[in-house]
């Protein structure tokens, strides 16, 4: 699915996050879950600590074409992954916004 | 032990009755068991469908993320509710999040394995098309609800909906993941806009907010919220 004009479509953005996830070694190997819809990309799984659940969503902050986060990956001290989400995209608007 | 587990389960999944018996016990063959903690996420919206579920115990919550950002409650699945079937079917991603609510017992079938049993057995492609077809009527009312009534309305609804009778009185009890926000979520608002709701209906004497339960006071009155 897309999500406006010259914006790249879910998949691509998804193989993008995969990619980056495959090549750091600190989140290679985990299995995390990565989903993207409308340019929202969704993350979850299990970490061993907050700072890995922290980098696996940087890695994916600043691909093109992700709107937002939803990371809902699991860690020691972290939010529970079942949470009410709502996403403050006016934030991300001006560092995504290619068109 | 397990094969028990899901002849039990099997009695409780609606429109099951016409299901050959032979694919029950090919569904028996392949189906894994899981178990998920409360919290815990099953799967992802825009992930690749590649399982369908089959909910054994517990209740989980299907949700998915507006294009404003805003978690959106689609459905809360219980008991005998089977699960992930819309997007193997239409060949696409997972269209929401499912999380558990509850601690979760459910069993996972490969979805190549769930169309092959469709193809070949009508009574499951009836059953898939009665449940597929009570969906459609479920997300009609959502729309119908989220773009014509307000919050009130929404709240008054879903009271009436989900209320039962105990020692006489009109009430609907709070399970353990009924949080404001989860009402929230569910009814398409934010938890400030839900208390005021709240607040208003029973401010009017037709509900009483308890720690474990709901008491409808008026049904009637509240009924007419309903309908504004």
């Amino acid at each position: 699915m897309t999500h406006g004009l010259n914006k790249p479509p879910d998949k691509t953005i998804r193989c993008e996050i995969l990619s980056r996830f495959a090549s750091d070694e600190r989140i290679a190997g985990l299995n995390l879950h990565v989903g993207v819809v409308n340019g929202i990309a969704h993350l979850a799984g299990v970490v061993s600590s907050i700072e890995i659940r922290t980098t696996a969503a940087d890695l994916v902050r600043d691909i093109q074409g992700v709107r937002g986060v939803v990371n809902r990956i699991e860690a020691p001290g972290a939010p529970s992954p079942g949470r009410s989400i709502i996403l403050n995209l006016e934030d991300d608007k001006e560092k995504t916004d290619y068109e | 032990m397990q094969q028990s587990r899901l002849e039990t389960l099997f009695t409780k999944i609606r429109h099951f009755e016409n299901v050959h018996p032979e694919t029950l016990e090919r569904i028996a063959k392949v189906a894994l068991p899981r178990h998920f903690d409360a919290g815990q996420v099953i799967y992802i919206e825009g992930e690749p469908a590649e399982k369908v579920y089959l909910l054994e115990q517990g209740w989980v919550k299907a949700t998915r993320i507006s294009q404003d950002g805003r978690e959106q409650a689609m459905m809360f699945f219980s008991a005998g509710e089977i699960f992930g079937d819309i997007a193997i079917f239409t060949e696409r991603e997972y269209p929401g999040t499912v999380v558990a609510l509850e601690n979760v017992d459910l069993w996972v079938i490969p979805a190549n394995e769930f169309m092959a049993l469709v193809g070949q057995d009508s009574g499951l492609a009836m059953a898939i098309i009665r449940r597929l077809s009570e969906r459609v009527l479920h997300y009609i009312g959502l729309v119908e609800d989220l773009s014509l009534r307000n919050v009130e309305a929404r709240l008054a609804n879903t009271l009436l909906k989900h209320a039962e009778i105990c020692d006489g009185q009109l009430v609907v009890p709070r399970r353990l993941w009924t949080t404001f926000d989860e009402m929230a979520i569910r009814l398409g608002t934010v938890r400030d806009v839900l208390s005021r709701a709240l607040k208003t209906l029973e401010a009017d004497s037709l509900l009483k907010v308890e720690k474990h339960q709901i008491t409808i006071l008026d049904p009637k009155g509240l009924a007419r919220r309903g309908s504004l």
